[in-house]
């Protein structure tokens, strides 16, 4: 047993208020040769604060380094494809490392494309996992969760019949398909 | 138990051989902060954890880091498939070779071997948790580190893909940290450990 009594502190963290001001007062700015334009008509009282951070951040490019909000809208979440390009579900959480956008998934051939969509859906339906872990009262998470779930599910069974097992209780064919190539490392 | 998937979480098709590249990536193979270690840290602190949604939670993210091994190796292997001797002794791999030939090792860039004595448990449910926060901070650090050190689409989409992962895990503990310091009397009055 832990004794946690004298734990009194509890306060959000500094760097995450730091954040949620330059984040969320901000939302035009971009990084301009390592000096940052207002374009914010709103901008409240603590612009001298919110200037010095942006130049800061301004200065390697990397506006987002460091950037941990809170997650105010959990049940938004990317579409399918845009969050596991992003590997990230949720908009509240994505930070994007300097100039890398996205990368967009080139399967090469039919089964690398069926592989893609279902690690897709594998990965949206982890994701919320995650989430529910923490939130297990989300009903529309867990409405959520078993859509993408089920659909994975769906998914593998299609790919299974057609590619050849992804678990071993698939391998049900002669000859003993499981040791079939391409193993995920190979290039495919 | 576990049961083995037969595909990667995220894609690796890495087109350019490059040692040196993977003399790099090796850290987040078997350095301090790797995924090895990252995996083997949840999977060993779940059973020090209070309640239900902790053991879920390092469970999950423990399992994940699992396939995150398999992505790094991936990548090692792909970037040195086929290497020459020569090659991988211009890549600062030649004491590797020495030992291993081109078979992957988890050390770090230096070479310094795996130790699980990277991984950090306390017996102490919060500082597990705040060990484990540090632990994504200084992953995503290395992400971004090995991000500045190439420019190769291929290598940049899956290391991009676990630097934010990095972000989601960092977020998942410090909820759980807030959830057991906010509810801290009635969590320890039902710690089931």
């Amino acid at each position: 047993m832990n004794d946690y009594s004298n734990m009194n502190n509890y306060m959000p963290d500094d760097f995450e208020y730091l954040n949620r001001l330059y984040n969320f007062g901000m939302p035009n700015m971009m990084p301009n040769n390592g000096m940052m334009q207002m374009q914010n008509p709103n901008m409240g009282e603590n612009i001298q604060l919110k200037q010095k951070l942006a130049k800061q951040a301004g200065d390697n490019m990397n506006f987002n380094k460091g950037n941990y909000n809170q997650q105010i809208n959990p049940n938004e979440v990317y579409d399918i494809y845009g969050g596991f390009i992003r590997g990230n579900m949720f908009p509240d959480l994505y930070n994007q490392y300097k100039n890398n956008k996205p990368f967009e998934i080139e399967p090469m051939n039919e089964q690398a494309e069926l592989l893609t969509y279902l690690d897709a859906y594998s990965f949206a339906a982890h994701d919320l996992n995650l989430y529910l872990d923490n939130n297990p009262n989300d009903r529309d998470m867990i409405n959520l969760f078993k859509e993408y779930a089920t659909k994975a599910n769906q998914i593998q069974k299609e790919y299974e019949q057609k590619y050849g097992p992804l678990f071993v209780d698939a391998s049900t064919t002669y000859p003993w398909a499981w040791n079939d190539s391409p193993w995920p490392w190979e290039n495919k | 138990m576990w049961k083995y998937e037969k595909k990667l979480q995220y894609p690796v098709n890495i087109k350019k051989k490059d040692p040196k590249l993977a003399k790099y990536i090796v850290t987040q193979y078997g350095g301090p902060a790797g995924e090895l270690a990252a995996a083997w840290q949840y999977l060993d602190q779940r059973y020090n954890m209070p309640d239900d949604r902790g053991k879920a939670l390092l469970t999950d993210i423990g399992t994940e880091e699992l396939a995150h091994v398999e992505i790094i190796s991936t990548m090692l292997y792909q970037l040195t498939k086929d290497a020459t001797p020569e090659e991988m002794k211009a890549a600062g791999f030649g004491e590797q070779y020495a030992q291993f030939g081109n078979d992957l090792f988890p050390s770090d860039s230096f070479g310094n071997p795996f130790t699980m004595a990277y991984i950090k448990v306390s017996g102490d449910y919060i500082a597990d948790i705040e060990s484990n926060m540090g632990a994504e901070q200084r992953a995503r650090a290395t992400y971004e580190h090995l991000m500045d050190l190439t420019n190769d689409p291929d290598v940049l989409a899956p290391l991009a893909f676990l630097r934010e992962r990095e972000i989601v895990h960092y977020q998942r503990f410090k909820e759980l940290r807030n959830y057991y310091l906010k509810n801290k009397i009635e969590v320890e009055k039902n710690n089931t450990r």
